[in-house]
């Protein structure tokens, strides 16, 4: 689109930046052989704060062979004046329609965007469906966590990766790049391409279902394509490409700042967490290799803000060397640093308060589940005294604000544990109170937060149901009174329909394509905003094709039945899983990984999991039995909390 | 030490608001490694203020900013730093050490000039382009409604609009010089004031804006 046009259109829309491009740092080509368009289905602000695109976006962009462009999702308002002037949507480095890039490449971070996907492909005129695309078409990829179950979308995707995509999108082009020079069809390039490990072509598969209308099996259509899809495990992070130089956006993002992954992977198998299952084996950046990135990214961004990040940052290995000197080599320049999903122990308070001392940041704690019992269920393996400790030291700290993390409808969920939650947030309270007033801040602002729980695939929890609507509300409201006249304590909870439809497509089949294209054409987009949320599109398009949400979402699956994402192979065995889920039952705790292994990769432990080789951190640190590993086992104790910069 | 700078905002950058340049300008100094004051408080921030805001979407070839450093660096160094590390479409174009100048830059501002660039969309004759022009000037007051903290007023902007003349006419397209004050205490709408050109017009336009100059009194003292 030239320019003129393009102002004229973004003048007429809420935050035009979002549609302008021309960041500080946005890669310019003269010309490449190939191109890629990365499209996150979501808005700009969102879509700019993910890590995983940028990194994506420097990788393509490093090829000779290749030019990436950044595309997101127009806001209705940009929508509409797309339509209006009879406008194809555009990427933001050179403007051009995707209907000429070569890939249409989408990141799929969460359930609640797929209309988007619609949106974007359909400005462009593209067929919804891959079996009503023609050899003129761009391929539509996709990737990022959604593709652990990547039925609900499959039929409109022509190909989708799953797993670390560092190495995976690089071996991707190289085979794309021999088989367009080659002259191939779409389909011998897809076989091709499915050949490497990692690709999943939705279209060498068939779906079968029983008489109940339940998933029974899925079928191989393409005798060459394998019979299950193995998740791609970046083996070095530490030597994997990063995002290069960070494009700045003008307009404030949600993640503002430089954010450096610090490690991949957690070991403490929370059993909800599906981070927390299929990033595994951790696997650590080298403090050095992070304050290189942190220099060079400061320099060339000029952010005055870092965030180090991980499942667990508490449990990186060198945590306690490296806090230190990061603080002691930025704060002086004013940067403030933060340290998110940190699980607080005493050796870290100093470093806290030191962390405060350029802004004053947020902190929360996650214990999710209000009873020791449950959150032995879980497996949080945290209780209350340390949930305690940590906050009594934070207020002693001057912190007043803080954030309590909690889920609802968790499995085994009583009316008991609802009110413990309710109980742990008096204690809080009362903490803050019976402080000396000149030693602790003026006034207690404590948040409670209660989640709706979403059964997630490859955890050990996938078979359980989400639990109804109707129950949702009831507990919630139980919550809601319980907490009444607690002195400083807040509640902060919505029930959102996104939840429910969250759980349907997180655990549903190939039907469900059907269904997100019924309610897109009823005008659903940008599903994860509550405002935005069209329930009656929803319910049409499910009625439409015979399919309720409750069939995937609110049913427990028995643990023999088959899984409609049972042909992808997250590498943590569905033996393991099922042997968690027996032991949540039971409420017996399944120990930290880093201490002893507990086998979740069956007989790949040896070959894909570093961890307890030899020569590996954990280990050397385990024979020397010296002070680092008794911090490990102090820190294990420990609550989980997060601070957070303001 | 204080350094005042006018620097221009060209098409690239003409959606990015008041706020984000704020923003822009603060990183940039970052980037090019700059001595910068802080304030004193809760939050500290850099000592950095804009003489005034632009509108979103409008171009301009003159705005003003001030900002505190910690240490001295020539006026010439720190363009050029600044202009090393600024995106496309922001420049700095002239920098000068404060000095004994204490002066903040809001209370110097007098008027600024505009030049905007009409595609109108409807053919209109020469006479009525002109007539129209002529009832602006001369036609007494121009009531708009405006957007104010207690709800919608109706305001008469004639007081505020210092000049308009007609640069080029062409029938669809016309290039307009508008002069308007702009002083701490607001400033005409070039918005507004082309509200009510195309009502005395009769037909509606495109337009695009650029602020080529605002005029500053450098006698005021602090």
């Amino acid at each position: 689109m030239d320019r003129n046009k393009l102002n004229r259109l973004i003048a007429k829309v809420e935050k035009p930046a979002r549609y302008m491009g021309g960041e500080l740092n946005m890669r310019i080509k003269a010309e490449a052989e190939f191109r890629f368009a990365l499209c996150f289905p979501d808005t700009y602000e969102i879509g700019m704060s993910h890590l995983g695109s940028r990194i994506i976006y420097n990788i393509l962009n490093k090829r000779t062979d290749t030019y990436c462009e950044r595309v997101y999702a127009p806001w209705v308002d940009m929508e509409e004046q797309l339509r209006e002037n009879n406008e194809p949507l555009f990427s933001l480095e050179t403007r051009s329609p995707l209907r000429e890039f070569n890939v249409i490449g989408f990141s799929l971070l969460y359930e609640m965007c797929y209309t988007n996907i619609l949106t974007v492909l359909e400005l462009s005129g593209i067929p919804f469906l891959a079996s009503e695309r023609g050899e003129d078409m761009p391929l539509i990829a996709a990737g990022g966590p959604c593709v652990c179950n990547p039925e609900p979308v499959a039929e409109i995707m022509d190909i989708m990766f799953f797993g670390d995509g560092e190495e995976l999108v690089n071996d991707f082009m190289d085979v794309y790049a021999e088989c367009r020079r080659r002259g191939l069809n779409k389909r011998d390039t897809l076989i091709e391409l499915s050949k490497i490990e990692g690709v999943y072509v939705p279209a060498f598969y068939k779906a079968e279902y029983d008489e109940n209308g339940n998933f029974s099996r899925i079928v191989k259509t393409e005798p060459s394509a394998p019979d299950r899809i193995t998740r791609r495990i970046v083996r070095n992070l530490d030597a994997a490409e990063f995002t290069g130089d960070l494009v700045v956006p003008y307009m404030n993002i949600v993640h503002d700042r430089v954010a450096l992954e610090i490690f991949r992977g957690c070991t403490r198998g929370c059993r909800f967490c599906q981070a927390g299952f299929i990033y595994r084996p951790i696997r650590e950046r080298k403090p050095k290799t992070l304050i290189d990135y942190a220099d060079r990214q400061l320099g060339c961004t000029g952010y005055d803000e870092i965030s180090l990040f991980s499942l667990s940052s508490g449990d990186y290995s060198e945590i306690h060397a490296m806090v230190p000197e990061i603080l002691e080599r930025y704060t002086k320049n004013r940067v403030s640093v933060s340290l998110p999903s940190l699980r607080i122990d005493s050796f870290l308070k100093d470093d806290l308060e030191k962390m405060q001392s350029v802004r004053k940041g947020g902190l929360t704690f996650a214990p999710e589940a209000g009873t020791q019992r449950l959150r032995d269920v879980i497996n949080k393996g945290v209780c209350e005294e340390d949930l305690l400790r940590a906050v009594d030291d934070a207020f002693e700290s001057g912190w007043q604000g803080v954030k309590l993390y909690f889920m609802i409808g968790l499995p085994t969920e009583t009316d008991e544990d609802i009110l413990g939650i309710a109980e742990l947030a008096r204690k809080v309270s009362r903490l803050f109170y019976q402080m000396p007033k000149d030693k602790r801040g003026k006034g207690l602002r404590c948040t409670v937060s209660a989640s709706t729980f979403v059964p997630k695939p490859f955890t050990p929890f996938q078979w359980e149901p989400q639990i109804s609507t109707e129950e949702v509300l009831r507990r919630q409201a139980l919550l809601r009174s319980a907490l009444k006249g607690i002195r400083g304590v807040e509640f902060n909870c919505h029930f959102s329909e996104t939840s429910r439809l969250e759980a349907c497509f997180a655990r549903g089949d190939r039907r469900l394509a059907k269904v997100i294209i019924g309610a897109y054409k009823r005008g659903a987009r940008f599903d994860s905003w509550d405002e935005r949320f069209k329930k009656e599109a929803w319910e049409e398009a499910f009625a439409e094709n015979g399919l309720t949400v409750e069939q995937f979402g609110n049913r427990r699956i028995g643990i023999d039945e088959p899984l409609a994402w049972q042909h992808m192979d997250s590498v943590v065995g569905m033996d393991y899983l099922r042997r968690e889920y027996l032991r949540s039952r039971e409420g017996i705790v399944t120990g930290d990984c880093r201490l002893n292994c507990n086998g979740c990769f069956g007989d790949r432990c040896g070959t894909l999991c570093n961890m307890h080789k030899p020569d590996s951190v954990w280990e050397i640190r385990k024979k020397s039995g010296g002070s680092e590993h008794a911090r490990n086992e102090a820190s294990e104790k420990n609550a989980e909390g997060e601070v957070l910069s303001e | 030490m204080r350094i005042i700078a006018s620097f221009y905002k060209h098409e690239q950058v003409m959606f990015v608001s008041h706020l984000d340049m704020q923003r822009l300008f603060q990183r940039a100094f970052r980037r090019a490694d700059l001595p910068l004051a802080y304030s004193n408080g809760f939050n500290p921030h850099p000592l950095l203020s804009f003489a005034t805001a632009l509108s979103v979407g409008y171009t301009s070839d003159c705005e003003y900013f001030d900002v505190v450093l910690s240490e001295y660096v020539s006026p010439a160094e720190f363009k050029r730093r600044v202009n090393a590390v600024l995106p496309q479409g922001v420049h700095i174009v002239d920098a000068v050490d404060a000095g004994e100048f204490k002066a903040s830059l809001t209370p110097l501002m007098r008027s600024a000039e505009y030049d905007i660039e009409l595609e109108l969309a409807e053919s209109v004759p020469r006479e009525a382009f002109y007539a129209a022009v002529d009832e602006i000037l001369n036609g007494g007051e121009i009531i708009v409604s405006k957007k104010t903290k207690g709800g919608i007023k109706d305001v008469d902007i004639r007081p505020m609009l210092l000049g308009l003349s007609v640069s080029e006419f062409g029938g669809r397209t016309a290039k307009l010089r508008l002069r308007g004050k702009l002083t701490a205490e607001g400033g005409l709408s070039p918005e507004l004031l082309l509200g009510a050109f195309y009502k005395k017009l009769g037909t509606s336009a495109n337009s695009s804006v650029n602020r080529r100059n605002i005029e500053m009194d450098w006698t005021v003292t602090a």
